[in-house]
């Protein structure tokens, strides 16, 4: 999407955004800080002004437009920056051939590549969790590893089909 | 006379508030109501009213003082908003629009001064004030109308900023010629002179930015308000003494601070002082303006008004068509150009300081006129445009059934 700029001498700057098809939202800002919005429907229509806003008036819009005051999470757009590499949440089930394993003797990197970074026992979360930690029932494992590897991960915890 | 004269000052301040007002009521231009105040309590005619004295404000001297503040600094705001970086990124067709409104207009304004049997440079000056439009009337309408925001406002701007470039150079010919012995080698001289000047401006506006973005850097509002009004007051009132145009050095003072960062600063904190220096300018054109001397120029202004009106639409649809606007809004280019206003009114007030033959009477008279009506009647166009468009169709199917 373009943004246009254009000074208007005497009165102070415009910009044009392109909403898609030919419409147009015009922004003019005075130079006494007062902005006016118009929208301008078609390429040879007239624009209708919506309406006009002080200097501080519409910094506070912006600002809410922006995202500063409410944040809604667009679950599309997360992308945690690993490389290859995803986090996922994997569910121990009660019938795992891992539980009562602690995580060295589960060796769970050299058969699958993920690393365990972290355990959620109910309320409470095991970060970072030592060799000797042993893994219950219910437990959710934090791991991370390529999307191959997780895969192979979610296999050995599913069915304990641990290939020795 | 001088227990009085506050009283006078207040009177007049308080006229300009209410012609104002009233204006802003109507919505209308302000500047044709500020002449209007200046004209019906000035010492000229008309002077009374069932016998009761309308000549309340007759005290000229700081009157005039401020009056010429108000052309300092209409041209001072004209240079800091002249925008270079548009104008070069658009050369081409503020180049090519530009000629045709000087060509069409500016001619028109001479065949008006030669057939109406005026010497050659009484004609220079009736061209120049009926050629130039009012960025002050235009800009407001066009904020007004909402026609800010729509393809024709680029044309119309861009002829502005054309026009801008020429009525300095135009002012400054003038300053000469009209100030000069009257021998083409005086002329000559005078001109070469104020080239020289204005080109030594130009340099310092254009290398001068960094210094004058540290000269004027400072936190206080109030030193800078009085940092600007001294330094433009300065070299326009040196440019005077020199017989130069002080317009024209203000305007080149502008110049020199639009392309610093001080430009937004100015137009809050010095925009009010402004306002004031030329509200009081346009009423001063009303007090010195003998208006009963129109009715001997009503066939003047009257084929003025008919003629200049109709060149604007004609030029300025003309150069909507260069920016390839439809038919309805390159008729609005033309409309939106009509108003004629403050620039009119210096030139006038040029020719008054000439003062001789036609331009220390006729002239300024007619420019009042002129001004008053045109001001008027281009606001009233801009708000109808789009009947006018209907009619102006309507009318060529009449002609031409097709």
């Amino acid at each position: 999407m373009t943004v246009y700029e254009a000074e208007v001498p005497g009165v102070g700057h415009k910009f044009e955004l392109e909403l898609g098809d030919e419409e147009r939202l015009i922004v003019i800002i005075h130079h006494d800080g007062k902005r006016e919005i118009y929208l301008r429907p078609g390429k040879n229509q007239d624009s209708e002004k919506l309406f006009s806003l002080t200097g501080k008036l519409a910094r506070q819009l912006g600002s809410i437009l922006e995202g500063a005051y409410f944040q809604p999470v667009e679950m599309d757009d997360i992308q945690v920056p690993l490389g290859e590499a995803i986090i996922e949440w994997t569910d121990v089930d009660p019938s795992a051939p891992l539980i009562g394993q602690s995580l060295q003797e589960a060796t769970i990197r050299e058969r699958t590549g993920v690393s365990i970074m972290a355990i959620q026992r109910g309320e409470e979360t095991i970060a970072n969790p030592q060799p000797d930690t042993t893994i219950k029932a219910n437990d959710v494992l934090v791991s991370l590893g390529t999307r191959d590897e997780q895969q192979q991960f979610a296999e050995l915890v599913d069915s304990g089909s641990d290939g020795t | 006379m001088s227990d009085t004269l506050l009283f006078e000052i207040g009177i007049a301040l308080t006229g300009i508030a209410v012609a104002g007002t009233v204006a802003n009521r109507i919505s209308l231009s302000v500047i044709p109501a500020y002449i209007a105040m200046g004209i019906l309590i000035g010492p000229n005619e008309p002077s009374t009213i069932a016998g009761i004295s309308l000549t309340l404000v007759d005290q000229r001297e700081f009157i005039d003082v401020v009056a010429e503040l108000g052309i300092v600094f209409l041209l001072f705001f004209l240079g800091v908003e002249f925008s270079i970086s548009q104008l070069l990124n658009d050369r081409r067709r503020i180049a090519k629009i530009g000629s045709i409104d000087f060509l069409v207009n500016f001619s028109l304004g001479i065949g008006l001064g030669l057939a109406f049997g005026y010497s050659l440079l009484e004609t220079f000056f009736l061209a120049g004030i009926v050629y130039i439009s009012s960025s002050a009337v235009i800009s407001k309408s066009l904020i007004e109308s909402g026609w800010v925001a729509n393809a024709e406002s680029g044309p119309i701007l861009g002829t502005l900023v054309f026009e801008d470039i020429l009525i300095a150079v135009y002012l400054a010919l003038l300053t000469a010629v009209a100030g000069g012995g009257g021998t083409v080698m005086d002329a000559a001289v005078a001109i070469g002179g104020a080239f020289v000047f204005l080109g030594g401006l130009t340099l310092i506006a254009w290398y001068g930015s960094s210094i004058v973005e540290q000269v004027f850097d400072t936190d206080s509002d109030e030193l800078f308000l009085l940092r600007i009004l001294g330094i433009t007051t300065l070299i326009a009132g040196f440019a005077l003494t020199l017989g130069l145009s002080e317009a024209v050095a203000a305007f080149f003072v502008g110049t020199a601070f639009s392309e610093t960062d001080h430009i937004e600063r100015i137009e809050s904190v010095v925009t009010p002082t402004r306002d004031f220096f030329a509200a009081v300018f346009f009423f001063s054109i009303g007090l010195t303006t003998e208006i009963t001397l129109l009715t001997d120029l009503i066939w003047l202004l009257l084929a003025a008004v008919l003629v200049t009106t109709v060149g604007k639409v004609i030029s300025g649809s003309l150069s909507g068509r260069i920016y390839r606007l439809d038919r309805r809004r390159s008729m609005r280019v033309g409309v939106g150009l009509v108003p004629r206003g403050e620039f009119s009114l210096v030139i006038a007030t040029l020719a008054a300081s000439v003062g001789t033959g036609a331009l220390g009477g006729e002239i300024p008279v007619f420019a009042v006129g002129y001004v008053l009506v045109m001001s008027v009647v281009g606001t009233l166009l801009i708000q109808n445009a789009d009947r006018v468009f209907e009619g102006i169709t309507t009318a060529s199917r009449v002609a031409r059934p097709d």
